[in-house]
């Protein structure tokens, strides 16, 4: 088992190196680095600020992991806070707007070059080797986070798309899961079979949300389709025919109501159709399962591979998520211990298991305790089972993405509320990302 | 203020002469005064009036937050009204300040003249109408709104339970504003104390001398409580149509920020919000506040033209 998790990051570490390449271009700006870093001074009281995205299952994990850290450095107190994803988004722009961002910061691949572009993070390269220590990483990981040489981001972990479905829903329907190999038609079939079989439960039951209103699983299609979904110069690859094409994948489904309800999702958010066990598939990134674990209540959550194309899933890895400090920050060189303890300390693996994607760090891997039959080794073993079909590299976000993305959603959920056809949804995406993405 | 309260204590003020000393007290008094209000004026200043000058100036550039302010000219006016977007939220806000501030200052209007009412324990219902109007901004009322209006929700119980199962209202774009105006008219604590106080200032002679000439109740209430209260209405009603264009945090906390469902809850100051925070475009949200500032405005114009033909001021002979 060892082995093949240290495979299983070397992959991921590897994928990530082609990303990397493109992501070196636009207009950095200096942070931190140049003059000599200080140790963290031990003889005065600091107080850490720090955010996440996540749910009631992460910050407990957080807490226990940032509990350590104080034992460690008896005089830091780290005050944390979190929001679900969108909310996240919108108080930590808030705060970058007053320059007053949490010393430590959850980031994104999707909101690195916007945050990393406007001056707002501390360039980390001037806290290694004193209070970072980033040489448990791949090299092509780090570098995912890091803009025209300058280390924004840390990545603590990787992870690729999964389709999870509720065994117990499909057996108390008598519904087959679907085969390994199965097409995205295949799948269509299935959801249909799902909510066919469900429609008469209390609750009613449905095969899987809509998954053609999540803005990276188009993009995992276009990558099927061999297309790329943004251009080296930052623009978009993909025409309003290739979205328009995806979203009506869901055009009869959508008609005959096979999609967990869209009025219902936005009433339980932040949980959703699947999380509350009346939705029995959805496409997700793999390390969700902890969190839709714990969430859901029921440990009978199985993983597959997503729909394949013509030429299979061709999947991609992605750094699940990163970690930054604020280029406001007035305790730079606590911010990066705090970031280094959280990246390498064994006992930190331990905590976090595969709950935000297999960690980067080989220290971390080896600290996982991987019981048979445990949600960390259903991960594993799902990462190693698509190791193969890995074979893509995960696009590089434009500068803009969140806001794209974000439009992306909104106007899905017009979609399922029939206020626009596919055709308007995609004219007035693009009159948006035309608008929102920096031309160059 | 009289010249004999700036005389020091002891000169008789019919040989006042005006000094130099009395010239030089004055004006140290009146720096004085500067001095009082001066914490008002240096927070007017830099709160509220530079902001809104700063404001002004981003309505006309392209800005980011972070890198300096482009100038664009009209740009983000004239775009503004090519936006899907802007034009929803412009309509649901009209919606919910054309039809909620009427029902809302009827509400208040009722209850005032029940609480007017003379029998024991007036005062404690007096309190207890107010009360919500103590939190009704806030967000918790928000949040708890939102548990009352989901599905299985307190009111989708009570419509299975008399046979008219909707399913929540959150989920429902054709629900949420009627909801939104109930959480509005839910706050009628304030406009209510306002018609209160009105409602005791009228003589109570004249209903005296209408009832002795044989006017019913409801002739009474049209004819003499209306006239005589229209003054207060103009403000509460100014006051109302104005804090209701500025609804922001009741629809941000129920639609979690977003507006939904499908844009149903897209307040004009949320979606000002969206695109100056979310999107980062200062300068669009500034030329959006600035539009609204007009609008306000002429609205509020347009009531005081027209509150001639129907306020009447004690002593008016109109």
């Amino acid at each position: 088992m060892r082995i093949a998790r240290r495979t299983i990051g070397g992959a991921g570490a590897a994928a990530v190196a082609a990303l990397t390449l493109a992501a070196c271009s636009g207009g950095g700006t200096t942070g931190g680095g140049g003059s000599e870093p200080e140790p963290v001074p031990t003889d005065r009281d600091i107080t850490l600020t720090m955010a996440w995205w996540g749910n009631d299952d992460r910050a407990a994990r957080y807490e226990e992991a940032v509990g350590l850290f104080e034992e460690k450095y008896p005089n830091i107190t780290v005050q944390t806070k979190f929001q679900a994803w969108d909310d996240y988004w919108t108080a930590r722009n808030t705060e970058a707007a007053g320059q007053s961002l949490p010393d430590v910061i959850q980031m994104d691949l999707s909101y690195l070059r916007q945050y990393a572009n406007n001056g707002q993070l501390l360039d980390l390269s001037g806290q290694e080797g004193v209070n970072l220590d980033v040489s448990g990483l791949d090299e092509s990981l780090l570098a995912s986070g890091a803009i025209e040489g300058a280390q924004y981001g840390v990545p603590t972990s990787t992870n690729t798309l999964a389709l999870f479905y509720n065994g117990d829903l499909l057996d108390s329907l008598g519904v087959e899961a679907p085969a390994e190999g199965y097409t995205w038609d295949e799948y269509d079939d299935f959801i249909e079979e799902v909510s066919t079989a469900g429609a008469g439960k209390d609750p009613v039951l449905y095969g899987s949300g809509d998954y053609t209103g999540t803005f990276w699983f188009f993009l995992q299609n276009l990558i099927q389709q061999g297309k790329t979904p943004f251009t080296e110069d930052g623009q978009l690859g993909f025409t309003e025919d290739d979205m328009v094409a995806w979203l009506e994948r869901g055009t009869d489904a959508r008609a005959d109501k096979q999609y967990f309800p869209v009025e219902k999702a936005l009433q339980i958010a932040p949980l959703g159709g699947f999380t509350v066990n009346e939705s029995a598939s959805e496409i997700t990134w793999d390390n969700f399962l902890a969190g839709y674990v714990a969430d859901s209540g029921t440990e009978n959550i199985e993983m597959l591979p997503i729909p394949a194309g013509d030429d299979g899933s061709k999947q991609f890895w992605k750094p699940s998520m990163l970690l930054s400090a604020s280029a406001s920050t007035e305790e730079p060189a606590a911010a990066a211990a705090l970031i280094d303890f959280l990246i390498n300390e064994p006992a930190v693996g331990e905590i976090f298991g595969t709950s935000k994607g297999v960690p980067a760090t080989a220290a971390q891997r080896d600290a996982m305790n991987v019981e048979a039959g445990s949600i960390d080794e259903e991960v594993i073993a799902y990462e190693e089972s698509v190791a193969d079909l890995v074979t893509e590299s995960a696009p590089l976000p434009v500068e803009g993405f969140g806001a794209i993305e974000a439009e992306y959603k909104r106007l899905a959920e017009e979609l399922a509320y029939e206020n626009v056809t596919e055709a308007e949804f995609a004219e007035q995406w693009f009159t948006f990302a035309t608008d929102n993405i920096p031309q160059p | 203020m009289t010249v004999t309260r700036a005389v020091p204590d002891g000169a008789p003020p019919t040989s006042f002469v005006p000094t130099r000393d009395v010239k030089r007290y004055r004006a140290g008094d009146v720096r004085a005064g500067y001095a009082f209000v001066s914490p008002w004026l240096i927070g007017f200043a830099a709160l509220t009036a530079f902001p809104m000058l700063a404001s002004l100036y981003l309505a006309f550039t392209d800005y980011n937050l972070f890198r300096d302010p482009q100038f664009v000219g009209l740009e983000n006016f004239q775009r503004l009204f090519e936006d899907p977007r802007f034009l929803q939220s412009a309509q649901v806000t009209a919606v919910y300040v054309f039809l909620g501030t009427p029902v809302k200052l009827a509400a208040a209007l009722g209850a005032a003249l029940l609480l007017n009412l003379r029998f024991r324990g007036q005062g404690v219902y007096r309190s207890i109408f107010y009360m919500p109007s103590l939190i009704g901004a806030s967000v918790s009322i928000a949040i708890v709104w939102k548990a009352m209006f989901i599905d299985d929700g307190i009111v989708d119980q009570i419509q299975q339970l008399v046979g008219f199962p909707a399913g929540g209202w959150v989920g429902n774009p054709d629900m949420t504003m009627p909801m939104m105006i109930l959480l509005a008219v839910w706050g009628f604590g304030a406009p209510t104390v306002i018609f209160l106080a009105g409602l005791k200032q009228i003589p109570a002679e004249l209903y005296e001398a209408a009832e002795v000439d044989g006017a019913g109740p409801v002739r009474r209430f049209w004819n003499i409580t209306m006239p005589m209260l229209s003054p207060v209405l103009f403000f509460n009603l100014l006051m109302e149509t104005i804090h209701a264009f500025q609804v922001f945090s009741s629809a941000f906390i129920i639609s979690g920020g977003s507006g939904g469902p499908a844009g149903s809850t897209l307040f004009y100051t949320l979606y000002l919000y969206i695109r100056g925070f979310q999107d980062f475009r200062m300068g669009y949200a500034s030329a959006m506040a600035w539009v609204l500032v007009a609008v306000v405005g002429i609205i509020t114009a347009v009531l005081f033209r027209t509150s001639r033909t129907w306020v009447h001021y004690t002593g008016d002979e109109r």
